[in-house]
């Protein structure tokens, strides 16, 4: 058994590092959870613009605003349909037998296209919402087809190809086609139910979040070109210079408080040297100029690095000789992102990917850097407590053992492999009598 | 709707200007009071200050406590805005000799939050923290993925003692959840990359193409829309009041110059209220715990250094002969090289600026074209980039296993009688 203090400091941060990891966990699950609900099927809703058009191009039957059909478009697609359903029951009966799919035989009710059709679309455009009022009752499911039977429908509709009836939700029976709207391109009858594999490509974003969002680019832009140089701005920071230097010697004392912007730059010094050094020691000198220069870059980051430890050593006495003030507790001061170093200001940044291959491999790599990072921690704080404990440790019983030989796999294995512990009997003790 | 056309940019009329100042001020900030506050704060009337500690616990607080900011009293906010001040160097001492229960120094607060504007850019950083993110977003900077853990929650303590073989099933249980994460992440990024083909064409903006998934979730969820595009034209407000701040801030900075003045000036350095220090873990302020765990990285880097360099200068020395004149110009051509790079690295962390590139998490855009010169940074070089710190960490992983293995030999080697047994290596 470990001592009190030793257990409660160590329990402490394993499970801090737990506790991290389950954050972590908790985002990723709620974004998998809405991108899992996006790729199988949904309505597209209707949304509510106050623009006189009712809503955004993706509504576009809107029934009433649209002019009636002519009888004559009613009678062509009367006729395609009928020529579709037929296909299809060809293409069914030749299919049926080696697919094993559930085959839904097609309502050839006229009526149903024909309420299809009484809401044609003014446009080709094959969008995902439906007008409420052309919305077929939702208990009247529409007869659907399997997608694999008609796979080179999907073709003729989408237009793009790309998919065969597989992918996200290929087990989805209503994956669906929208008929009402691409009735010239004769479809038969399929339900409603929308899916972002088939639609994606012809959803179109709502006019007011539109204008919202770039009206919010340009603000961002007018603000980071308002921080590069003006008259006035020019003005404003000699006023604030002068505003700081007035506090300071109002206060009446040097400034020579620790800050822990200062510990910060000093922590990101010692990382940025450490990264430097391994560049240089990992690289490969090809010839006598490449090797001085990496012998004086080494002979620099030497001075630089006992530059800040000779910093660091001044705050750390001035820290001791000043009165600690009360700390309390507070909304916890995670280090801003990036470590101080973020931008201010925003800008728009892109991080372009042209393969799924290329982002799993950047998104792996940062969470083998982060837990890396975390192990490297936990190392240090029990080598901090474990170490100590083994040398104090005298009596040479089982405990110890057992204690070694779980701090020898905690330590140097990361917790993964034992080494075994033999004990070496006196040799005559095992020699024949 | 357009830009908005004014009939002529902020008119400037003088009596007018320090209220809109304020105002545009009060408009931006988070949380902000109204500008008759400020007004009120100068002459440091009493129903001025609670406001003022409320502005400033929200503008010092990081974004996640927005939530759990409601939950802090009045009194705990105040010490708490007292101690963060502290740490970042404030440089009055009357403010932490305020009353913790927030009813007076409404002037002080005034001061403090002029500090503050005074140091660097935060209307704009604020901002920039809660900036409405549009797109799928993820972060490629060499920082932390994980973010410190939350507020500890009252979790029972560990009471006493635990056997080592509680830390090792804790420590199983941790890779556990890594490898979950990593296979969870993997899912998501496949999520993504498939959200982001089926969506191409549809924006609005060419140089994105394709929708994220909060913009897709928009159109399948139309209250949720109706959120977004709300939260949406308030930053557009902040942001056109943070314009509006900018051109007028000059009066309102002589206006701060009056309220110093009207401060006395302060004695000669006072002791701390007596409370109980803490200095340690946990402090909002200077663990003097991280202050030696530094100390101990910088002097074993340094260590590693001096080794290298003394090797190296030594076959360096041996090497050196028969080289001419023109050696000695390269030589000292290389010198300056070299410092000039040393000093781009030591700005590097001077200045805060931490890469050549910008931090912060960037849009996702997926794109089948290999255009070059096209804005934005490719995943395939930020892997590269990120490659060198993993080389970086693993490294010290296995410098810090092997001083263990090392320490625990010699432990062990002075106990004879015992074989040990290492694991096979991998």
């Amino acid at each position: 058994m470990l001592p009190a203090e030793c257990s409660r400091r160590l329990v402490a941060e394993l499970r801090d590092a737990l506790d991290s990891c389950a954050e972590l966990q908790r985002q990723l699950e709620q974004s998998l959870r809405v991108s899992r609900r996006l790729l199988r099927a949904w309505e597209p809703a209707e949304t509510p613009a106050p623009e006189p058009t009712p809503g955004p191009e993706i509504n576009e039957e809107s029934p009433s605003s649209a002019c009636p059909p002519s009888p004559q478009d009613l009678k062509e697609l009367e006729l395609l349909t009928q020529a579709l359903e037929k296909a299809v029951r060809v293409r069914k009966g030749l299919s049926k037998a080696g697919k094993g799919v559930k085959a839904h035989s097609l309502k050839s009710g006229s009526t149903s296209p024909a309420t299809r059709a009484s809401a044609p679309p003014s446009t080709s455009h094959c969008a995902g919402s439906c007008a409420p009022e052309t919305k077929p009752p939702r208990g009247i499911r529409p007869p659907w087809v399997p997608a694999k039977d008609l796979p080179g429908r999907r073709l003729l509709l989408v237009g793009d190809g790309a998919h065969m009836g597989k992918g996200a939700g290929a087990n989805k029976p209503e994956a669906g086609l929208r008929d009402q709207q691409i009735i010239p391109q004769a479809v038969p009858p399929v339900p409603e139910a929308f899916t972002l594999k088939d639609k994606g490509a012809l959803l179109r974003l709502p006019e007011a979040f539109r204008k919202a969002a770039s009206r919010n680019a340009r603000l961002w832009a007018q603000l980071s070109s308002v921080q590069t140089g003006d008259s006035v701005d020019a003005a404003a920071a000699t006023a604030k210079t002068q505003f700081l230097q007035k506090m300071q010697t109002a206060a009446g004392q040097p400034g020579s408080r620790l800050s822990s912007a200062e510990v910060g730059r000093l922590q990101k010094a010692c990382s940025l040297l450490r990264l430097r050094m391994r560049e240089e020691l990992t690289a490969d000198p090809k010839d006598w100029m490449q090797e001085y220069r990496s012998l004086l870059t080494l002979e620099g980051l030497q001075a630089l690095a006992g530059q800040c430890l000779h910093r660091l050593q001044e705050l750390h006495s001035a820290v001791m000789e000043q009165p600690q003030g009360p700390w309390p507790e507070g909304p916890p001061r995670a280090a801003s992102p990036c470590g101080g170093g973020a931008d201010p200001m925003w800008s728009p940044q892109l991080l372009l990917y042209s393969s799924t291959e290329e982002l799993q491999t950047l998104a792996a790599l940062r969470l083998r850097i982060a837990m890396l990072d975390q192990q490297v921690h936990l190392e240090k704080v029990l080598m901090a407590e474990l170490l100590p404990l083994l040398s104090e440790q005298e009596p040479l019983g089982r405990p110890w053992l057992a204690l070694c030989r779980a701090a020898h796999c905690l330590l140097c294995e990361g917790g993964q492999r034992f080494l075994t512990v033999l004990r070496d009997e006196p040799a005559d003790r095992l020699s024949p009598p | 709707m357009g830009r908005r056309r004014r009939r002529q940019p902020y008119p400037a009329d003088a009596a007018r200007a320090l209220p809109d100042a304020i105002a545009a001020l009060s408009r931006t900030l988070p949380a902000a009071p109204s500008p008759e506050i400020f007004r009120r704060a100068k002459f440091d009337r009493p129903e001025a200050a609670p406001a003022l500690w409320r502005l400033l616990f929200h503008v010092l607080s990081p974004l996640s406590a927005d939530s759990a900011s409601v939950s802090f009293a009045l009194e705990a906010q105040v010490r708490w805005v007292k101690s963060v001040l502290h740490s970042q160097g404030y440089p009055r001492r009357a403010l932490v000799q305020l009353q913790d229960d927030g009813s007076q120094g409404g002037r002080e607060l005034l001061l403090a939050l002029a500090w503050l504007l005074a140091r660097g850019p935060l209307p704009e950083r604020l901002l920039t923290q809660s900036h409405v993110r549009l797109g799928d977003e993820m972060p490629v900077c060499e920082c932390e993925a994980l973010a410190s853990p939350g507020p500890p929650a009252p979790r029972v303590e560990a009471e006493g003692s635990v056997d080592i073989r509680h830390l090792q099933w804790l420590m199983g249980k941790l890779q556990l959840r890594w490898r979950n994460l990593m296979a969870g992440q993997q899912e998501q990024c496949a999520l993504l990359g498939k959200i982001h083909l089926y969506t191409r064409g549809c924006h609005s903006d060419r140089s994105l193409g394709h929708l994220s998934v909060t913009e897709t979730e928009l159109l399948r969820d139309p209250e949720g829309g109706r959120q977004l595009l709300q939260r949406l034209e308030t930053e557009n407000a902040r942001l056109e009041a943070a314009l509006e701040w900018r051109h007028r801030e000059l009066v309102f900075w002589r206006w701060m110059d009056t309220v110093l003045d009207t401060c006395p000036l302060e004695a000669s350095p006072p002791t701390f209220l007596p409370r109980i220090p803490e200095p340690g873990a946990g402090a909002a302020g200077l663990p003097v715990r991280e202050l030696q765990a530094l100390q101990e990285e910088l002097q074993a880097l340094q260590e590693e250094l001096r080794e290298a360099v003394e090797a190296r200068r030594a076959t360096w020395q041996a090497a050196v002969g028969g080289h001419g004149p023109e050696w000695r110009a390269a030589r000292r051509a290389l010198q300056v090289a070299v410092a000039q790079d040393l000093a781009a690295l030591q700005w590097a962390w001077e200045q805060g600026k931490g890469q050549a590139r910008p931090h912060g998490p960037r849009r996702l855009v997926r794109t089948e074209a290999r255009v070059p010169g096209r804005p934005g940074l490719w995943a395939t070089e930020a892997t590269e980039a990120l490659r060198a710190r993993e080389v970086c960490l693993e490294a010290m992983l296995r410098q810090l296993q092997g001083q263990c293995r090392q320490e625990l030999a010699r432990l062990v080697g002075a106990r004879p009688g015992l074989i040990w047994v290492p694991p096979p290596a991998r």
